[in-house]
């Protein structure tokens, strides 16, 4: 069974190591005898009905950020939305998890139309939230936790249609208010996190491919792999977090 | 020479001894810091004592080479700069030199201001120092956490070249593109350099480029060839903006494996050749900054190529050690960029080479360690002998090692940063090097543990 991944504009959207969780998918699923394609969807590039298992799209600076947005809703924005809702999985980080919400609103000029995968909208912010990050969260595997680094200043809101990713216990989160961190819809996370993410949480990385290979019918369980490093980076992050608060 | 100062040179001059005298180290901010803080005009008032004037020297890579290979042509020239060595690159940093190079009166030892600067310090240094000339390297993606984004540095940067005197001149890298633009319109004379052969161009960039699209328009460069991250040939398929012209340029280049490069450099004027004493295409660079710089101040070629065949590497930034028959090499490598250049000079030569990678989270280094995954380490397979991971965040580097596939059962992890050093070299044979890569403050660290082997002298003495 082959899962095939669409990175989303890794040329325009990559700026905080933001490569290291697509590496980490493609090695987790390596080392297990998974075989795994990516593709680079770049500007102008269509998504085909049922092509791709999982979706990546990470950070970018704001004029990238624009030149994406409009991209998105002229050529993908619905067939992404589209195909989560078929069960498809997503990872989008940072300016990409803002334009995977409802819209984002600059201080100056026209408002940002998202894609609408997570109900959630994000305001510019005055602060920029910078700093090591522990959450709370399900998906945290045997230690609970998420960790990771944020840098932002939009501030995220989250609706009714989807849950946060997980409750900040360390760093600022969403929008430095109501502790929540991140956003899941279906077999889709947004999250503020770098690190980069998914190596120091490989529970993560596995639900995501869980739930691409869920796309093409296997329900069977991933075999383990021996996580002793990235429990270890994740526990000096953790640390470190607490210590630099 | 206002009372006042003299009060803070005091006070400064007391606080940078007390620091040495208990070995807190070299005494490089902490005076300057507590003299900005006492007289916000300490800096401003204190240039003024420079018959020759300053130089800014800025860019995310290579500050510090290119500041020193300049101090030593300026030494040589007889124009015995004020450099703020040993990296303390923010204002502060300035102020102490200031202060340790005057005397109670206010005089000054030097008679031109050198001085190297963090890209975000950039404007508030050219309002302070009212330099004469100002040098850009390069702009790369390097602590995002502190300094925002690319783009809006350089607009930045660009306003505050702007409010230089008209007869300022203004020195740039013609290969980047964000620091090229930064020439585009300027009223002052602009002097531009780069490398001017395709020899060890490439057509892919590596995953740490950074400027990728035209600083005009907006629109996506396309490369002729790269040469070190996102620099190379360039030109805009939109607009039609391309590289520009450069006036001092490497025409031919030959590497020398980890020794340094011998180089043709043309210039107004004339041609010369000489040998370059420091590994990697990013050196080019620098010695390209440092003799634009030089001449543009009217030192001659005979001196210039004195002071770059006669130069010393800047503490910690490449040095080399010997350790009980053993050689060290020590490389800091602080950002994706830098630490690119540094594993394609890991990767030449024969045999496996043995490693410390030493990754500190600092605020000196970025909180944020995500960079490491924008280092291409994957060049390095089946290159390496024993890797020993270290520092703060050592578990992060061993990740990043692990995931790259170097070979996990050569992988050790030691945070300990004295320990790792020692591991490393029980890991090299008598005569062999062993190749210790960290960020900045765990250079710091490293070389201390050095000093107290008696390794190397302490770096306020150098």
């Amino acid at each position: 069974m082959r899962i095939k991944i669409g990175y989303l504009y890794p040329d325009l959207m990559n700026i905080y190591g933001d490569h290291g969780n697509i590496l980490t998918l493609v090695r987790r699923c390596e080392w297990r005898g998974i075989p795994v394609e990516v593709v680079a969807l770049n500007i102008g590039d269509p998504i085909a009905h049922g092509e791709y298992d999982m979706f990546f799209m990470g950070g970018g600076q704001d004029r990238e950020q624009v030149m994406v947005c409009r991209d998105l809703q002229e050529t993908k924005g619905d067939d992404i939305k589209r195909e989560i809702d078929e069960g498809a999985a997503a990872l989008a980080i940072c300016g990409g998890y803002q334009l995977f919400g409802k819209f984002y609103r600059p201080f100056e000029g026209d408002e940002l139309p998202g894609i609408n995968v997570f109900d959630a909208h994000t305001v510019a912010g005055k602060k920029r939230c910078i700093g090591n990050v522990v959450a709370k969260s399900a998906l945290g595997g045997k230690q609970g936790t998420v960790v990771g680094f944020e840098n932002h200043s939009g501030k995220t809101y989250l609706g009714d249609g989807c849950a946060p990713l997980g409750t900040v216990t360390v760093g600022y989160g969403n929008n430095a208010e109501d502790k929540t961190e991140g956003a899941i819809y279906r077999g889709a996370i947004g999250t503020y996190l770098h690190g980069s993410l998914l190596p120091k949480n490989p529970s993560i990385a596995d639900f995501l491919i869980e739930k691409a290979l869920g796309r093409r019918g296997s329900d069977l369980p991933l075999a383990s792999l021996d996580d002793s490093l990235e429990l270890a980076a994740h526990a000096a992050a953790l640390k470190r977090a607490v210590r630099t608060h | 020479m206002r009372t006042g100062n003299r009060l803070v040179l005091a006070l400064g001059k007391g606080i940078g001894f007390t620091s040495r005298f208990l070995k807190a180290g070299g005494g490089s901010t902490l005076p300057g810091r507590t003299a900005r803080r006492m007289s916000p005009s300490f800096v401003p008032n204190m240039v003024k004592e420079l018959p020759l004037g300053s130089v800014l020297v800025t860019g995310t890579n290579g500050k510090t080479t290119t500041a020193t290979l300049l101090a030593s042509i300026l030494d040589r020239a007889g124009m015995t700069p004020v450099h703020n060595r040993t990296g303390a690159n923010l204002l502060a940093g300035i102020a102490s030199a200031l202060i340790r190079e005057s005397d109670l009166g206010g005089h000054l030892a030097g008679r031109m201001g050198l001085f190297e600067v963090d890209e975000a310090a950039f404007p508030a240094a050219v309002e302070e120092t009212s330099p004469r000339l100002v040098v850009v390297n390069n702009l790369f993606r390097d602590q995002l956490d502190r300094y925002g984004e690319l783009d809006t540095l350089a607009s930045r940067m660009k306003e505050a070249v702007r409010t230089l005197d008209p007869q300022s001149v203004v020195v740039l890298n013609a290969d980047d593109p964000l620091v090229a633009s930064i020439g585009r319109d300027l009223p002052h004379e602009v002097i531009y350099y780069g490398i001017d052969t395709d020899r060890y161009g490439s057509e892919s960039m590596q995953h740490a480029a950074d400027s990728k699209h035209c600083a005009e328009c907006g629109s996506r460069l396309t490369y002729e060839y790269y040469l070190f991250g996102h620099m190379g040939r360039y030109s805009c398929p939109s607009c039609g903006t391309s590289r520009p012209g450069s006036q001092v340029s490497a025409v031919e280049l030959e590497m020398v494996e980890l020794e340094g490069t011998r180089c043709t450099v043309k210039y107004p004027g004339g041609e010369v050749t000489l040998f370059i004493p420091l590994p990697g295409l990013y050196n080019v660079y620098n010695v390209l900054a440092a003799m634009s710089c030089a001449l543009a101040l009217g030192v001659d070629i005979e001196t210039v190529k004195e002071g770059i065949e006669g130069f010393k590497a800047a503490f910690g930034r490449v040095e080399r050690v010997e350790a009980d028959g053993r050689n060290i090499l020590m490389i800091l490598a602080k950002n994706p960029a830098g630490f690119n250049e540094v594993i394609r000079t890991l990767t030449g030569g024969t045999g496996r080479k043995n490693v410390v990678l030493a990754l500190n989270d600092n605020i000196a280094d970025g909180r944020d360690v995500s960079w490491i995954w924008d280092v291409d380490f994957e060049m390095l397979r089946d290159r390496l002998g024993r890797v020993v991971c270290s520092g703060i965040r050592a578990a992060d580097m061993a990740l990043r090692v692990k995931y790259a596939e170097l070979g996990e059962d050569s992988l050790t992890v030691e945070p300990n940063l004295e320990k790792a050093l020692q591991e490393g070299l029980a890991m090299v044979e008598q005569g062999e090097t062993l190749f210790v890569v960290p960020t900045y403050t765990a250079m710091l660290t490293l070389r201390g543990s050095m000093v107290k082997k008696g390794l190397v002298a302490p770096y306020w003495e150098g």
